[in-house]
């Protein structure tokens, strides 16, 4: 069973959405389109992916833009897309990467606009045919996208556990379950089969201590490793599956055990502070107590850059294990975006 | 004082804060030194190469020399096309790559990051096979 925490925070990234305008390259219209209206603006989940948003555009253009003899002539297996700066746009990132990276990039290369609460659409530009299908790297059809989904809970598969044992031992049905759940956007039938594959964040086997007190959706901020845990609970994984996108790239993986060597939670701020110091700095430690200051603090370092996750700001304290079982995407990963203070 | 460690950088940031205008024709506005440095760290290819070893599955042709020094910061990508190149597979002729017998992974993702998380004994395992070998 899956805990209550969990599937609160799991409901919620599933739930969450972004928004995308989608034009058709001004260039590439059919003869006759009806120009004034060759925009599409699509309020995409998060965990979705481009090719199945294709669909519903095509109707769209078909319905109100496009000539129907000139667009006779179009094929979707052409069709692809690009950000307005002209980065290509890959099939097989799920929508949520795809916009926070895009506006982490876009953000650092313009003068910050002053924050709003409500998000801008990403402005996509369709093109309607000679993809480059060498730097998409995959065939811009629903089962290579579907093919390379289930590769990628495979890789999450094995970093978290060391065999692919689970994702294999899936029946088809429900491996297929997991694909529809993503193309229905179904949190119910996703998760039915996918909470067998990932792990829960719940607090782990206690013998004595009462549950936590206190608000209902706090969660879980240390683990009593003292205590038989959880063999199936996050804190029990060898690695929690983790992509670094830096603003403009690379995209970088490094391990993230969900317990450091002494036994206490991973956090976001040790796992940044080791791997990307340059970024994270580290905080050194308090200079010695004196006469004068008989509690000294350590000094501070610049925050020079933030984590983002599923477009949420993440606190440094946030623990690797809580946040790859509750807040990774539907492929397992936990994809995370850095952003730069302004 | 806290602030003393933090101060010369925050002075180019604090007066462009003032004069938003004036800046938003940089090339970078406002980003510190110290973050454009650490951004072009991170993206320089300094390239360490890994130790691939090629292990053919089911009818797939054995090759004479299974082991390869690849650079690391290569993607995937450039990795089947090393394999079909060396086996001499033309364009259109089937060939699937997995690691450890599990996964394909993304053609994008570099053969750095393959490496840190999935290599056994120095080796980053690549099965190839000439039909879809596990799933």
């Amino acid at each position: 069973m899956t805990d209550f925490n969990t599937t609160l925070f799991r409901r919620l990234t599933w739930e969450g959405t972004v928004p995308l305008e989608i034009r058709v390259d001004p260039k590439e219209l059919p003869a006759n389109s009806n120009r004034g209206l060759e925009c599409y603006y699509i309020q995409a989940p998060r965990v979705s992916y481009l090719p199945l948003i294709v669909p519903e555009v095509r109707r769209f253009l078909m319905d109100v833009v496009f000539d129907e003899i000139a667009a006779k002539g179009l094929k979707d297996e052409e069709w692809w897309f690009e950000s307005e700066e002209g980065t290509l746009l890959k099939w097989h990132w799920p929508i949520g990467v795809i916009y926070d990276n895009h506006t982490i990039s876009a953000s650092i290369r313009s003068s910050p606009t002053p924050s709003t609460s409500t998000a801008s659409p990403m402005r996509l530009i369709l093109h309607l045919a000679a993809p480059p299908n060498d730097k998409l790297f995959l065939s811009p059809t629903v089962d290579a996208c579907k093919q390379a989904f289930m590769n990628q809970l495979k890789e999450a598969d094995f970093i978290r556990w060391g065999n692919t044992r689970r994702m294999t031992s899936l029946r088809k049905a429900d491996q297929d379950g997991l694909w529809e759940g993503i193309r229905e956007h179904s949190f119910d039938d996703f998760w039915r089969v996918a909470s067998k594959l990932m792990p829960t964040a719940g607090l782990p086997i206690r013998s004595t201590s009462p549950p936590p007190m206190g608000s209902s959706l706090s969660r879980p901020t240390s683990v009593d490793t003292a205590n038989t845990p959880d063999r199936d609970g996050a804190y029990s994984i060898r690695s929690v599956p983790v992509r670094i996108y830096l603003p403009d790239g690379p995209v970088l993986q490094e391990l993230a055990p969900p317990l450091l060597e002494d036994g206490t939670p991973h956090t976001l701020s040790h796992f940044f502070s080791n791997h990307f110091a340059l970024l994270f700095p580290p905080r050194p430690p308090p200079p010695p107590p004196s006469r004068l200051n008989p509690n000294p603090q350590a000094p501070a370092v610049p925050k020079l850059a933030y984590a983002l996750i599923q477009g949420v700001v993440c606190p440094p304290e946030a623990e690797l294990a809580w946040l790859g079982s509750c807040m990774a995407g539907a492929d397992g990963w936990l994809n995370i975006c850095v952003g730069i203070n302004r | 004082m806290a602030q003393v460690a933090t101060g010369p950088e925050l002075t180019p940031r604090q007066s462009s804060r003032n004069l938003p205008s004036l800046v938003a024709n940089n090339d970078r506005p406002e980003l510190s030194e110290e973050v454009v440095k650490a951004l072009e760290t991170y993206k320089k290819k300094d390239s360490p190469k890994v130790v691939v070893r090629f292990k053919g599955v089911g009818n797939a042709p054995i090759m004479k020399q299974n082991v390869y020094k690849i650079i690391a910061t290569n993607r995937f990508q450039a990795v089947i096309q090393f394999l079909r190149k060396e086996l001499g597979w033309q364009k259109g002729e089937p060939l699937f790559l997995y690691i450890n017998s599990t996964f394909s992974p993304a053609p994008d993702d570099t053969v750095l990051n393959l490496y840190k998380s999935f290599s056994t004994e120095g080796y980053l395992i690549v099965n190839y096979s000439t039909t879809p070998a596990w799933g």
